[in-house]
C-alpha cells in the first residue's frame, strides 16, 4: 500500500470520514513495519489493537454464569405462576362482585312482594286476613290512645274559657 | 430461547461486554460482575428477546446502563470526590504490555480514560471494538449527529495530546 493512500486514510480518520473497510485497512496498515514519521499513530493503532484482545481474566467465568441462571429458573417460574394465578383470583373476584351488585340492583327494581310466596289460594287468603287483623287491631288501639288527647283538648278549652262551640271548631280541625 | 441458544449466542459476547464495562468502571473485578449480571438479566429477559434485532447491541445497552448505575453509586459512596477515570490509568493494561513497559501505550491509555464519558465510550465502542455507527447509536441511545461529534472530538483529543507532542518533540 502507497503512503500517499494511507495518508489521505489517515486525513479521513481524523475527521470521522472513514467506513469501518478503512479502518480495518489503516489497523492492518500500522502492524506492520512503518517509517518513522508515523510511529505515533502506528502506536494509536496497536493500542486500539492489544485491547481488543482482553478478555474476562476468568477461568470459571462461564460456569458461573451458567449455573446463577439455573439457580434462577424456577424461582423465576413459580413466581409467574403465582402472578397468573393472582390474575386469574383477581378476575374471578371482579365477576363476582360484579353479580353481586347487579343481583341487588335487579332486587331493588322488582321487589319480592310481587313475587308469589303462597301456592294454596286459601292459605294465601288466611295470612292476609291475618295480617290485616293485626293492623286494624294496631289501629284500633292507637285510636283508643288518640282520645285520650281529647280529653287534653278539652281540658285546654275550659281553661281558656272558651265556648264549646269554638272547642268543637277546634276538634275538627285537629 | 433454551440454554443452549444462549451459550450459543449471548456468551460469546461476553468478552465485548467485559471490554465496554472495564472502559468505564476501570476495575476488572467490577467489570467482571456487571458482565455477570448483564447476562443474567438477558436469561430472565430472554422472552422479550424475541423481538429484540441485534442481541449484541442489545446486550452492550443494559452493560452500558448497569456501569454506569455502578459508577454512580460509587460516586455516591465516594466521601471525596475521585478525579474522573483515575482508576482506569493502570489497570486497563494487560500485564504483557505492563512489562514490556510501553511507556506510550499507557500514556494513550491514560489520555483515553480522561476523555468525558460520552467520547469514552464512543471511541471505545468505534475504534477498539469496530462497530458501525448505527450500531453505536443504539448501544448509546443517541442520536447519529451526537455520536459522530463526539468520536471527532475523542479522535482529536488523541491526536493533538499524544501524536502531535510527540511528533514535534514537544
Amino acid at each position: 500500500m502507497d503512503s500517499k493512500h494511507i495518508e489521505a486514510l489517515l486525513e479521513k480518520y481524523w475527521n470521522c470520514e472513514t467506513s469501518l473497510e478503512e479502518e480495518q485497512q489503516l489497523r492492518e496498515y500500522y502492524r506492520g513495519e512503518v517509517p518513522e514519521s508515523m510511529k505515533e499513530v502506528a502506536q494509536v493503532f496497536q493500542y486500539f489493537d492489544s485491547q481488543q484482545k482482553q478478555q474476562v481474566n476468568s477461568v470459571d467465568f462461564d460456569a458461573t454464569v451458567k449455573k446463577k441462571i439455573k439457580q434462577q429458573q424456577p424461582d423465576a417460574k413459580v413466581v409467574r405462576l403465582f402472578q397468573n394465578y393472582g390474575r386469574i383470583a383477581a378476575g374471578l373476584l371482579v365477576v363476582v362482585a360484579a353479580t353481586y351488585f347487579v343481583r341487588q340492583e335487579v332486587r331493588k327494581a322488582y321487589p319480592p312482594e310481587i313475587a308469589d310466596t303462597y301456592s294454596d289460594p286459601k292459605l294465601a287468603l288466611e295470612e292476609t286476613k291475618k295480617a290485616l287483623m293485626m293492623i286494624s287491631k294496631g289501629f284500633s288501639k292507637a285510636q283508643k290512645e288518640a282520645g285520650k288527647i281529647k280529653v287534653f283538648n278539652e281540658a285546654e278549652v275550659k281553661i281558656q274559657g272558651k265556648t264549646p262551640d269554638e272547642s268543637e271548631a277546634n276538634d275538627t280541625k285537629i | 430461547m433454551n440454554l443452549e441458544a444462549f451459550e450459543n449466542r449471548v456468551l460469546p459476547t461476553k468478552n465485548k461486554l467485559f471490554r465496554f464495562a472495564f472502559r468505564l468502571l476501570g476495575s476488572s473485578e467490577e467489570a467482571k460482575d456487571v458482565v455477570q449480571e448483564v447476562l443474567i438479566k438477558v436469561w430472565n429477559g430472554r422472552e422479550q428477546m424475541a423481538e429484540v434485532q441485534n442481541m449484541e447491541a442489545w446486550c452492550m445497552r443494559i452493560t452500558k446502563n448497569l456501569s454506569l448505575d455502578r459508577l454512580r453509586s460509587r460516586q455516591r459512596r465516594a466521601t471525596d470526590p475521585i478525579e474522573e477515570g483515575m482508576q482506569i490509568r493502570n489497570e486497563t493494561l494487560t500485564p504483557h504490555e505492563r512489562t514490556e513497559s510501553h511507556e506510550n501505550m499507557q500514556r494513550i491509555n491514560e489520555m483515553i480514560a480522561s476523555l468525558p464519558e460520552k467520547q469514552r465510550q464512543v471511541i471505545h465502542l468505534r475504534d477498539i471494538e469496530g462497530y458501525s455507527y448505527n450500531e453505536i447509536c443504539e448501544i448509546l441511545e443517541l442520536d447519529m449527529n451526537q455520536v459522530k461529534v463526539n468520536l471527532f472530538r475523542a479522535r482529536n483529543t488523541v491526536r493533538e495530546k499524544f501524536i502531535k507532542i510527540n511528533a514535534y518533540g514537544l
